[in-house]
């Protein structure tokens, strides 16, 4: 039973790093919006827009 | 009427809207071919709007929304006041690269909305960053001031229906943030919690011959405890602080209940821990406030989409005010450029920007907004007038006295703003209930737990810990706010904003609708069919006459005069008189413009005349067709069981041939809005139940009072203000949608009632027989909370905007 001395401060750790982990997430702002990235990767933006935007607009 | 009709069936047999955001179509709309199929559009607006959408390549949009857009308005030279430096300095903070700023927007309906504004504002040159949120109607755009003014993408943002408005409270919206993570996080520390102290107490449970070595034990519980600790206090922390301030008011809620049962369960495995009893219940209290803060993130979180947008809408206040220079012209600057001395003008039905004093010799304003009173008041040059209230009737000038968070507005804002923590009329019934039920619950908890300790005192504290776990009233609380709220976010969803408090509750027993004609049931652009006139009178004169007359008014017959103002012809003393026209003097000459016998005393015709009173000099043909969807609007409504009534402004002509059209057997023509509220309170009289829809400026005192009042988007800001529910939309058909929504609420909420009431009835018993371990009881609880919050969240299922 002596492993437990180990599993168990272990599962603390993991809990920690769980709480921590969550934590990082809900301050970067990662729940604020769950519908519009949900759309995002439905279509694919890779193609250059062609005339209408001007000549520097896909630089960010 | 009818070759309009034909016109659209002609050009188009199947689409009757603009693809773009779904307005009826105009004759000879504007089309243009989206994806090789042409399209028609309401006005040119929409129409470039879809073209530039076609080709900047962002057509997925139209494929990934899920609600229509807003109609198009010409951007106009508001947007320039964007680029001023106090605008810019009171609003955006400087980031590495540039500035950035947060602006809230009325058109956002679907996430597809936001990605499409995302997309498109990115490509503007010197963008840096933009991120939409179309929960909470906002756009935070960060750009490079030396590459581009903030008005050039706004523009493009206004190009595709989104208007930009300020946002105000930014202190009070990064607070709700702060506050929605701070719950988030709270969850997900009870939800990691909750698994590791289940798993150490289910080792202890599993013990069940005792074989586990005494120090092993005392470890697991130990590790149970210091997981359930932050749970209990933090995760736990609103439940305590609401039994704190319900103790401190000397009140029980439903709070109570759960912080008792917690702290009672953790002190409890506490003692037993400390002591080496034989029994722990950390598991129970780390489940309950695990599930419970659950069922109520859930409601929360219907309850915030419901009133973001609505919020977000309140929030937005006219970021530009109108202030009269020296010369006496007129210029539009934002709000925190009026300063106290400065003369600022107010149109008819506009809110005044200010404190201030009046320097119009005479003006009525509505104060409602500051006093609950909707009778508008008179004043006279020199009386005190407030920010907030609106101006009627007349336009008026002003001199300014106090600004921004001086004026009386922001001291009630405040006021209103501590009112709202509490809850409205009917939650509070909930709660009443709820408080009753807790007290008579605490007794019953003290008896068993007696009865219990002389019959078997070693399970005493486990029965009564069960009982008072699984009988919280918690789904009796969640009853009625739940669906409420739910049943709001699907209105909001359809494009009716739900204003007032209890609208829905309301709305559901309505038996009689009535109409008024003007821009309701009629497409609110009159055209002018004819122009006749009389004497001497020059055709254009008379044209310009009647565009100064009409030019502070925001009568949609304004609109229509609008395009043939001219700066030579200027209207002072311009007074509205409701019901009948408008009256003003113009080079020492006193016009008025109205009904026949209102200008030129001759017998009305339903036409819309200029005069002096007494003679006659020009007569105006106007036209209004009904909308695209009043006749289809009407049949769901008859077919809702409602009586149908039109009460009309206008002339016996126009409304006989409305009503003929749309098979309407009670029509009143002529109505002034006192025929309006005598009628309204004539059939309140019969004991039925009146829904109002209106839009126009004297539609206001009859919306206020009538049961429920609907105004319709475009209308008047004032008509808007006095109602229960506003069109965001001018689609008629939500309103049959509505009523319909508002009926299924309230037979959801009598189902949560009775489930929630039986839930408790049931179990109390069996709980009180010691049936029940506390867990099972948390669980059985919380089962019951989430079953009346799923059954309400079927109200914020709609399909594709429709309910029924």
């Amino acid at each position: 039973m002596s492993v437990l001395l180990l599993l168990v401060p272990l599962a603390l750790v993991l809990l920690i790093a769980a709480i921590w982990a969550f934590a990082w997430a809900v301050k970067r702002g990662q729940f604020e919006d769950l519908d519009t990235p949900a759309l995002s990767i439905l279509v694919d933006d890779d193609e250059p827009p062609p005339q209408p935007p001007r000549d520097e607009g896909d630089d960010a | 009427m009818n070759t309009v009709a034909a016109t659209v069936a002609q050009a188009s047999p199947i689409e009757a809207t603009c693809f773009h955001c779904s307005e009826p179509l105009a004759p000879h709309a504007p089309r243009v071919a989206i994806d090789g199929i042409e399209r028609g559009f309401c006005c040119d607006g929409c129409a470039a709007a879809a073209q530039w959408i076609r080709d900047a390549r962002l057509f997925d949009y139209y494929r990934l929304r899920s609600a229509h857009a807003g109609r198009v308005e010409p951007a106009g030279e508001a947007l320039a006041c964007w680029d001023r430096e106090d605008i810019l300095a009171a609003h955006a903070r400087n980031v590495p690269g540039g500035r950035e700023m947060v602006l809230l927007t009325d058109g956002m309906r679907c996430a597809a909305c936001a990605w499409l504004i995302d997309r498109a504002l990115m490509r503007e040159p010197g963008v840096i960053e933009v991120s939409a949120n179309a929960v909470t109607g906002r756009i935070r755009i960060a750009w490079d001031p030396a590459r581009t003014p903030l008005s050039r993408p706004l523009r493009r943002l206004m190009s595709l229906g989104y208007r930009p408005w300020l946002a105000t409270g930014a202190e009070r919206e990064r607070a709700r943030i702060t506050e929605r993570n701070r719950a988030l996080l709270r969850l997900g520390i009870a939800g990691l919690g909750a698994v590791q102290a289940m798993m150490f107490t289910e080792a202890l449970y599993l013990d069940t011959n005792a074989t586990m070595s005494i120090p092993m034990r005392d470890f697991l519980r130990w590790i149970a405890f210091l997981i359930s600790s932050p749970v209990v206090f933090y995760s736990g922390w609103p439940f305590i602080a609401g039994a704190l301030r319900d103790l401190r008011e000397r009140r029980l809620g439903a709070d109570t209940l759960v912080a008792t049962s917690t702290l009672l369960a953790y002190g409890s495995s506490l003692f037993e821990t400390l002591t080496g009893g034989p029994h722990v219940w950390y598991d129970a209290a780390v489940m309950f406030v695990f599930l419970l803060l659950t069922a109520r993130m859930l409601e929360q979180r219907a309850r915030s989409a419901a009133s973001a947008r609505v919020d977000a809408l309140a929030r937005a206040r006219p970021a530009f005010a109108v202030r009269e220079r020296a010369d006496g012209s007129r210029e539009a600057i934002p709000l925190e450029a009026l300063e106290a001395g400065d003369v600022a003008c107010i149109a008819a039905g506009d809110a005044v920007p200010a404190d201030g004093t009046l320097l119009a010799d005479e003006a009525w304003f509505e104060e409602s907004l500051l006093t609950g009173e909707s009778r508008p008041i008179h004043k006279r040059a020199g009386d005190p007038v407030f920010a907030g209230t609106a101006c009627r009737e007349a336009p008026a000038r002003m001199r300014v006295a106090a600004t921004g968070p001086a004026t009386r507005l922001s001291q009630l804002a405040a006021l209103v703003e501590r009112a709202q923590a509490h809850r409205p009329t009917i939650a509070r019934t909930a709660d009443r209930v709820a408080m009753g039920f807790v007290a008579a619950l605490l007794v019953v908890a003290a008896i068993v737990y007696v009865v219990w300790r002389m019959h078997a005192p070693d399970r005493a504290l486990d029965v009564t810990l069960a009982l008072l776990v699984i009988s919280c009233p918690c789904a009796l609380s969640l009853a009625i706010p739940a669906a409420l709220t739910a049943a709001n976010g699907s209105l909001a969803r359809m494009g009716v904003l739900p204003v007032g408090a209890d609208a829905l509750e309301r709305l559901a027993c309505v038996t009689d609708v009535v109409f008024d004609k003007t821009g309701t049931l009629g497409d609110a652009t009159p055209s002018l069919a004819d122009v006749a006139t009389f004497d001497d009178m020059d055709h254009d004169a008379a044209l310009r006459i009647a565009a100064a007359l009409e030019r502070d008014s925001r009568h949609p017959l304004a609109a229509m005069f609008a395009p043939f103002a001219h700066e030579s012809v200027r209207a002072t003393d311009v007074r509205s008189i409701a019901g009948q026209g408008v009256r003003g003097t113009i080079d020492g000459r006193e016009w008025r413009l109205g009904h026949a016998r209102f200008s030129a005393n001759a017998t009305d015709d339903g036409a819309l005349w200029l005069g002096d009173g007494t003679r006659a000099c020009a007569r105006f043909e106007v036209r209004e067709a009904p909308r695209v969807d009043a006749a289809q609007t009407l049949a769901s409504l008859r077919a809702l069981g409602l009586s149908l009534h039109l009460c009309s402004g206008d002339g016996e002509a126009a409304v006989a041939r409305f009503a003929s059209t749309l098979d309407l057997h009670d029509a009143h023509a002529r109505q002034t809005p006192e025929d309006k509220l005598a009628r309204v309170r004539s059939l309140q009289a019969e004991g039925r139940i009146v829904a109002m829809v209106g839009d126009g400026l004297n539609d206001a005192p009859v919306l206020a009072g009538a049961d429920v009042s609907i105004a319709v988007g475009d209308g008047a800001a004032l008509a808007q203000r006095a109602a229960d529910l506003v069109l965001a939309t001018p689609a008629l058909h939500r309103i049959p949608d509505a009523i319909a929504l508002a009926r299924r609420t309230r037979s959801i909420v009598r189902q949560n009632l009775a489930w929630a009431v039986g839930w408790n009835l049931l179990a109390l018993p069996i709980a009180a027989m010691g049936l029940v371990t506390p867990w099972i009881a948390a669980l059985g609880m919380a089962l019951s909370s989430l079953t009346v919050t799923l059954n309400a969240l079927r109200l914020a299922r709609v399909r594709d905007g429709v309910a029924a």
